[in-house]
């Protein structure tokens, strides 16, 4: 069971799409910091990164909203979101 | 993407029913432009002399800088026998002319801008609702959007939980579909029609097509103006004035899950007239 407690989640957020962009891998840090969630970029391609993220479910939701637009020369397709095993969540 | 993805689209630009052959000097994404009607009474746009594309449709002369790549978007209510088709007239706002579409997106001010009409405290909370890019139709398109009204409409005696579908088929107009209070099973039309004068300026040309045969054309084009300016104040005072794509400095919610399909929309095609592209 990955729900920390009854409002926090634990979860591995994959994005896929054109995702080649030095940009979007610090900007998902620097979105995340934003919203107080703890990140850990696990893999980043040019068509997919993974990320584990930890914190508040309305702030993961706020987190995926924003990156589903991301910064102008990445086009997001897909984000999808499941639990992640173990793991602190990474840094704030 | 194409920055000059918009010049091909079309724009509201006047009203069918205030066309004259005087004509009305206005603009169009910072062109100059003359609306008139001609010898034969037919809608003529010209800049600096150039003839631009020209049709006719709900109430409104429609033109485009470019050369439009398929007909105006249907709205096929407007050919529904039994309906009331309302011109509003025009509302002047100091804002993008994306910002005005996603004002109209979003139904969470309601109850904080319109209060006591189309929306009302304690219900504030925006339930649930589907939201979804059509790409047969190319459009986005929000439903099940479900809200607490105290007056949904000029005709409404009372508070009901109205229903809303979103439709944005332009980069610059939305269609409203919505819970028609004296016809349950059909819905009330209500546009906007929004022509960019500028990047930070634009025209907003609101539109309906009604099942009401009570209240006077004066009461419903009065209740619709008052939404719109309503509206206007917040929209002039947001900043920053273009619409952001990158989501950088507004941090969207759930509750904007409409206004992010309508960016995604427009990033994807390239519609950047009235954008910011960088957070800043």
């Amino acid at each position: 069971m990955t729900r920390q407690n009854q409002d926090h989640l634990f979860e591995r957020m994959t994005i896929r799409g054109a995702v080649d962009s030095a940009s979007f891998v610090p900007w998902i840090r620097r979105h995340a910091a934003k919203l107080g969630l703890r990140q850990e970029i696990r893999h980043a391609d040019a068509g997919r990164i993974e990320v584990e993220v930890a914190g508040p479910v309305e702030l993961i939701d706020m987190l995926e909203m924003g990156c589903s637009l991301g910064p102008i020369d990445v086009w997001v397709e897909t984000i999808t979101r499941t639990p992640a095993a173990g793991g602190t969540g990474g840094q704030p | 993407m194409t920055q000059d993805a918009m010049i091909d689209e079309w724009y509201p630009v006047g009203l069918v029913s205030q066309l004259d052959s005087f004509g009305r000097k206005t603009a169009l994404m910072g062109e100059p432009i003359d609306v008139a009607s001609d010898a034969d009474g037919n809608a003529r746009v010209t800049a600096n002399g150039r003839t631009l594309p020209v049709c006719v449709r709900y109430g409104h002369v429609w033109s485009s800088l470019g050369q439009p790549q398929k007909e105006l978007f249907a709205i096929p209510e407007a050919d529904q026998p039994g309906r009331r088709f309302v011109d509003v007239g025009v509302v002047r706002v100091r804002c993008s002319p994306l910002r005005a579409v996603e004002n109209f997106l979003d139904i969470a001010h309601f109850p904080f801008v319109h209060t006591d009409i189309l929306g009302s405290e304690p219900h504030t909370e925006v339930q649930n609702y589907k939201v979804e890019i059509r790409e047969d139709a190319d459009e986005v398109w929000a439903t099940q959007v479900k809200f607490y009204q105290p007056q949904a409409a000029r005709s409404a005696s009372g508070g009901i939980t109205t229903e809303y579908m979103y439709r944005v088929p332009a980069p610059t107009c939305s269609v409203l579909y919505k819970t028609c209070p004296p016809r349950p099973g059909e819905w009330d039309v209500i546009t906007l029609f929004v022509q960019p004068l500028a990047e930070d300026l634009c025209d907003v040309w609101p539109w309906m097509a009604l099942f009401d045969d009570e209240s006077s054309m004066t009461d419903l084009i009065h209740f619709q103006q008052t939404i719109f300016l309503q509206d206007r104040s917040i929209l002039e005072n947001q900043i920053p004035r273009l619409l952001p794509l990158d989501p950088g400095m507004e941090i969207p919610t759930r509750a904007d899950l409409t206004s992010v399909a309508y960016r995604r929309w427009l990033k994807r095609h390239g519609y950047t007239y009235g954008a910011q592209l960088v957070a800043q």
